[in-house]
């Protein structure tokens, strides 16, 4: 899913990196630097989770595709890297969303739930963990 | 030239006298619009103001006579709307364009991911957050500047109408597949709300955040109206009380009051019953307009050169959270 940790990266370095216009000082400043730090936080989880958390869902698409009779033709991932597997997920994905709208046009309630409990464990293991802000 | 010396050249000559702008300075204020406030002196008298300025990208399309016009609706009905002063759609000086308000004093935004934003006066500011969003609910849209702009819908399409616009803008904007947004606006489709008892102006983005407050319980300006628009007043309800805007474990609405008391507030306030199968309906849709959001955000911080963190916040955290939040609430819908 976009952005992916490399981006997120470059980022950082662009926005510490833009000139400001001498406007921008002060209260405005300093929330900017605020939310780059905060982005900092998340990335960090990202860098520990990322990997693993798209691994699992490549995989957990490919099983309840098979269990579908829907096997997915999408290439494994070549390497561990984000954008080897963000491809194999995106392909993943859309396979998904077929498979889900046949579901509902057939009525078939066992497979839409167990679609529905399958998004949820997604977003789940997808989840960054705000920091507390006073 | 900066952007002081272009706004005093700007309303120098739109004033046909000399004016100097002190105090210039970039404040958060919507990721849609830059948002600057300054002091303006005009024969030795100084007035403060605030300038929203088109940004060269922004994270949400809007047309700003209509934001505009949604302050002047709602301003004289005392509905702590900042005074709308000046409308420049060519932009002139500032190159992009712009529109003035008059500033508000003695008041603060919360962050929306600030823990317990309002402390002990918490209760004082779910009644007020939720008393003036059911006074914009009950107002009669008849004769409202705003509708110099807007078309009011049917009152059986103001759920197809939204719908159909922030599903288009995942459309335009996805960069990766979303099967759960995607099974959320189909569930939306196939069991549509019953229409409104009655058309009303729509904030679109009343939120905590959106507001200034005294820290003394009272709100003293509602804030970006950009995303005013008529339709159903459930709209504005189920937006604010998205579980996006609320610390996760805290049992109220944007740390303000409890859910059912949330609820009791704007009945008393708009005159309006709420009917609980269409706020769930437009519960389900504000996470799809907020993932809509969230998709525009993410594609505009890269278009942008990945310079604004906000952006990237949105884009990134936001989008996930939201996802939570809509794959949670497709397991309590209907089957298919």
């Amino acid at each position: 899913m976009t952005p992916s940790l490399p981006d997120i990266m470059l980022g950082q370095v662009a926005a510490l990196s833009a000139p400001m216009p001498p406007e921008a000082a002060g209260d405005y400043l300093v929330g900017r630097l605020g939310l780059v730090a905060m982005l900092s936080i998340l990335a960090a989880q990202e860098a520990e989770r990322g990997i693993d958390s798209r691994v699992w869902e490549n995989a957990a698409i490919r099983d309840l595709l098979a269990r579908a009779a829907a096997p997915a033709d999408c290439p494994a991932a070549a390497d561990l890297t984000w954008s080897a597997l963000d491809r194999e997920n995106a392909c993943l994905r859309r396979s998904l969303i077929d498979v889900h709208v046949a579901a509902e046009e057939a009525g078939d309630a066992v497979l839409d739930l167990e679609i529905l409990h399958l998004y949820q464990e997604m977003a789940e293991r997808r989840r960054l963990d705000l920091p507390p802000t006073p | 030239m900066i952007l002081a010396d272009q706004l005093a050249a700007y309303l120098t000559r739109t004033a046909g006298q000399p004016v100097e702008v002190r105090n210039l300075a970039r404040i958060s204020g919507g990721a849609s619009r830059e948002t600057y406030r300054y002091d303006a002196v005009l024969l030795g008298e100084t007035r403060g103001y605030i300038l929203r300025r088109d940004p060269p990208g922004s994270l949400i399309d809007t047309d700003r006579r209509l934001e505009f016009l949604a302050i002047r609706s709602f301003e004289p009905k005392g509905v702590a709307a900042p005074r709308a002063i000046l409308l420049e759609e060519t932009g002139a000086e500032l190159q992009r364009p712009f529109f003035i308000m008059e500033r508000v004093e003695g008041g603060t935004a919360a962050s929306a991911f600030q823990t317990d934003p309002y402390g002990a006066h918490a209760a004082a500011i779910g009644e007020r957050f939720f008393s003036i969003m059911g006074a914009i609910a009950g107002e009669a849209i008849e004769g409202l500047p705003i509708l110099e702009v807007l078309d009011p819908p049917a009152p059986q399409d103001c759920w197809r109408r939204e719908l159909d616009y922030w599903s288009g803008v995942i459309d335009a904007d996805e960069e990766h597949p979303q099967p759960i947004v995607r099974a959320a606006i189909r569930r939306l489709r196939r069991d549509p709300p019953p229409p409104p008892a009655k058309l009303a102006v729509v904030h679109g983005d009343y939120r905590t955040g959106n507001f200034l407050h005294d820290g003394a319980g009272h709100i003293v300006a509602l804030l970006d109206w950009e995303m005013a628009h008529i339709g159903d007043p459930l709209e504005d309800l189920a937006w604010a009380m998205d579980p996006l805007w609320t610390q996760v474990g805290d049992p109220r609405i944007s740390g303000m009051v409890p859910r059912d008391q949330a609820l009791a507030i704007w009945r008393r306030a708009s005159g309006l019953d709420i009917d609980l199968r269409a706020l769930k309906w437009w519960s389900l849709f504000a996470s799809v307009k907020g993932q809509a959001i969230w998709t525009s955000a993410a594609r505009e911080w890269r278009a942008s050169g990945m310079i604004e963190p906000i952006l990237g916040v949105s884009g990134w955290y936001t989008a996930r959270r939201q996802d939570q939040i809509l794959a949670d609430q497709l397991l309590t819908w209907s089957a298919p």
